[in-house]
């Protein structure tokens, strides 16, 4: 065992027993740790047809392969359950430092199933586990009780610990999972499940560690990663004025080519995600009002103030996660802002300026900065509460929603004031803010009268802030993956970072071609998604960054790293076909519980149907079914449908993974 | 000698090989890269391109082995 504890812990909330349960080896081989385990344990224990917010529904804590192995940049813990969101697969993951917790405590994962009698958290050390009372913890915001928590439990370790906000508790269907201090794992309504449970939080404190094949080897690469990180710096005249000129000139590149990921980790060190800002608005990565508009709709004399540099301004100190040199985290001061009574937040992330702003048309630093606190303590989906927020602004504009239905609200575009305030609605589930609560999908079905057409999700869920006319394999991993609408899958940008074909023999090779390429379903263009799926799901089994993840082979290598944890030996082919395998259970999770993965398709403007009458993707409409099919043909699934093909599922039926 | 490039889609790739090297005579500088990239002389002062991951000047002399990479605007986040 090596890199992993071959052991879960088990609690149902209903019945109150909590017990420890031994993994097989060969699970661990087959699909690893993190999202692979939780995707063989939800598979085989969650019934078909299981209400995602009833007792059935199984709750993972996961932490990762190389969490706590002495590797860099890998301390990233995941949430895994049915989606309440989509219906089918859920996850959603955070930094922080939860995920080597959860191993101190001598676990790969926690699963919580049934529904508690009362407000409950669980508290694990070294002594055991049990469940304690959380009633008067219950409306607490996320932020304050991870605060009380940290000080009421802790008896030599500060523990760690993970809670749910109001939104979870009211079980938004946009909710998330919260942890130091505001950071968030939002996605696929993981907080509704634990607030459908009543269990507040987590609070572990074990000291345990974790043993690995090759502890020198694996210390002399991190000192070797650790170096190249550190000395990465971006060039001096890189400055948040110069993103709008940089956007601009990769609006007019023609060809594309393997690129250096560490220029990303430069970028990231230096601003984190908002260096896509102002750079998305002139390329058309960021979507504008609703998806619907473009740089014409927000000029560079309206986003320029959404310039990284003045949110760098209220910089206080950096932030990083457990293992993590990179730090693409600040604290900022906001001590000024609102009554005054929060001092310091999160820096936004990219994601929350351009959901609360650009796609908006908000460009109110100081509201977007507060909206963000707002859903950092409630514990609510930036993405998919920015997206519902336009989708409800959409709505007022052609008269679908009134001001009788938002209790006087105009709901105009680029009104900061009017989006806090509907937002707070949603957040307290109060007038049709409750409508909204549970993402655009719900609402247009509640509201109907057409307004499906403002209502951007894929499958459910409400897609990442890049539009995919600018790189089309994004909308491949926006559809096809079975989490739908995750930026954070793949790219042809990441591929052409990330060298895959160093070392995966099927990965097809780039140096430099025609960007119009990306555009062309092909065999190909294929491969390449399929390829970031895989890779991906083996970070996600890792505990890996994304931000690592796109540093590229050449300077953050995953195979190097599990050989020199597990000792296997195994060649990058190998590691893929794990990648391959998770993903396949991930997907048959998702038929098993009647989702059929051609319905996530997405269509509609953001695939440009109809095309941008301006911006830098006008007229653009992506050929998203084909390429769809031929990714997942290249997986050995039903092109047509999706659905994992007789050989995948033997293969899975073969090595005991599903039953 | 042989160079590792990372380019961009801006540049020319006329002198990079199929496994992204070119090839250089001994005592080029980053300079040499950038002019064969055909960035023109104006923006080969910014200092936008890293050698080895440190940034470098146009005159930084390489040396068989090196990775010189450009700046790349990109998306995501």
């Amino acid at each position: 065992m090596k890199g992993y504890l071959g052991k879960v812990l088990k609690v149902d909330l209903t019945t109150g027993e909590i017990a420890d349960e031994t993994i097989p080896d060969s699970v661990y081989e087959n699909v690893l740790s993190g999202i692979g385990l939780g995707a063989y344990y939800l598979y085989n224990n969650i019934p078909a047809g299981a209400d995602p917010l009833g007792p059935d529904n199984i709750l993972g804590l996961t932490s990762g392969m190389l969490v706590g192995s002495g590797s860099l940049v890998t301390g990233r813990w995941m949430a895994v359950c049915k989606s309440p969101l989509t219906g089918g697969w859920g996850d959603a993951n955070c930094g922080g430092d939860f995920a080597p917790a959860i191993k101190a405590c001598g676990y790969d994962a926690i699963f919580f199933k049934g529904i508690s009698s009362k407000p409950v958290f669980l508290h694990v050390d070294d002594g055991g586990a049990e469940l304690r009372d959380a009633s008067h913890l219950w409306g607490t915001d996320a932020i304050e009780t991870e605060d009380i928590l940290r000080k009421t439990c802790r008896v030599k370790l500060v523990p760690k610990v993970i809670t749910i906000g109001p939104a979870g508790e009211k079980k938004s269907l946009i909710s998330g999972i919260v942890n130091d201090g505001g950071r968030i794992a939002a996605r696929s309504g993981v907080g509704a499940v634990m607030g459908s449970k009543l269990l507040k939080a987590v609070v572990l404190a074990g000291k345990q560690r974790t043993k690995i094949h090759d502890p020198a080897g694996m210390k002399a690469y991190s000192k070797e990663v650790g170096a190249k990180f550190k000395q990465a710096s971006a060039p001096g005249f890189i400055k948040g004025s110069a993103f709008p000129v940089l956007g601009w000139v990769l609006s007019k590149v023609k060809s594309v080519s393997a690129t250096d990921g560490m220029m990303g980790v430069m970028m990231n060190k230096k601003y984190g995600t908002i260096a896509v800002n102002t750079m998305g608005l002139p390329n058309g990565d960021s979507p504008v009002k609703n998806w619907g508009g473009s740089v014409k709709d927000f000029p560079l004399r309206k986003y320029k103030k959404l310039n990284p540099d003045r949110i760098l301004d209220r910089k206080i100190k950096s932030y990083s996660c457990y293992s993590c040199t990179i730090a693409c985290g600040d604290t900022c001061d906001i001590s000024d802002l609102g009554d005054g009574k929060i001092e310091h937040t999160h820096k936004p992330e990219y994601e929350n300026c351009c959901s609360l702003g650009t796609n908006l048309l908000i460009n109110d630093l100081d509201a977007i900065f507060l909206m963000s606190e707002s859903l950092n303590r409630a514990g609510m989906d930036s993405i998919s509460a920015g997206t519902t927020l336009a989708y409800a602004f959409e709505c007022f504009e052609n008269g679908i929603i009134t001001e009788e239905d938002t209790g006087g609200l105009q709901l105009r575009w680029g009104d900061a004031d009017a989006a806090t305030r509907l937002l707070e609605m949603m957040i307290a589930r109060e007038g049709i803010g409750d409508l909204l609560a549970d993402g655009v999908r719900v609402a247009a079905q509640k509201i109907g009268k057409n307004s499906e057409a403002y209502a951007i999700h894929c499958g459910g869920q409400e897609p990442g802030m890049h539009d995919p006319k600018l790189d089309p394999m994004l909308g491949v991993h926006f559809s096809a993956d079975p989490t739908p609408g995750r930026h954070t899958i793949g790219a042809g940008n990441y591929y052409n970072m990330i060298s895959l074909w160093q070392e995966v023999s099927w990965a097809p090779k780039v140096t430099k071609y025609p960007k119009s390429q990306e555009y062309i379903p092909s065999d190909e263009e294929a491969l390449k998604s399929v390829a970031l799926a895989c890779y991906k799901m083996l970070n996600d089994a890792a505990g890996g960054c994304f931000f690592a993840l796109i540093a590229g082979l050449e300077h953050w290598n995953l195979f190097r790293m599990f050989n020199d944890t597990t000792g296997w030996g195994l060649s990058a082919d190998e590691y893929m076909e794990i990648g391959k395998r998770i993903q396949t259970l991930r997907q048959m999770f998702g038929v098993k519980h009647g989702i059929e993965p051609k319905e996530a398709i997405m269509t509609g403007r953001v695939m440009g149907e109809p095309p941008l009458e301006s911006g830098n993707l006008k007229g653009i409409t992506l050929p998203i079914q084909e390429m769809v099919s031929l990714h997942w043909k290249h997986f050995g699934w039903d092109e047509n449908t999706g659905v994992p093909g007789q050989e995948s599922v033997a293969e899975l039926k073969e090595r005991a993974l599903v039953h | 000698m042989r160079v590792k490039i990372y380019a961009s889609g801006y540049c020319n790739f006329e002198h990079i090989d199929d496994d992204g090297f070119m090839t250089l005579p001994e005592g080029a500088s980053v300079n040499d890269v950038l002019k064969r990239l055909g960035i023109p002389l104006l923006l080969r002062r910014f200092r936008f391109a890293a050698v080895n991951y440190n940034q470098a000047k146009p005159g930084t002399v390489l040396k068989d082995g090196d990775v010189v990479s450009l700046l790349s605007a990109m998306s995501g986040g």
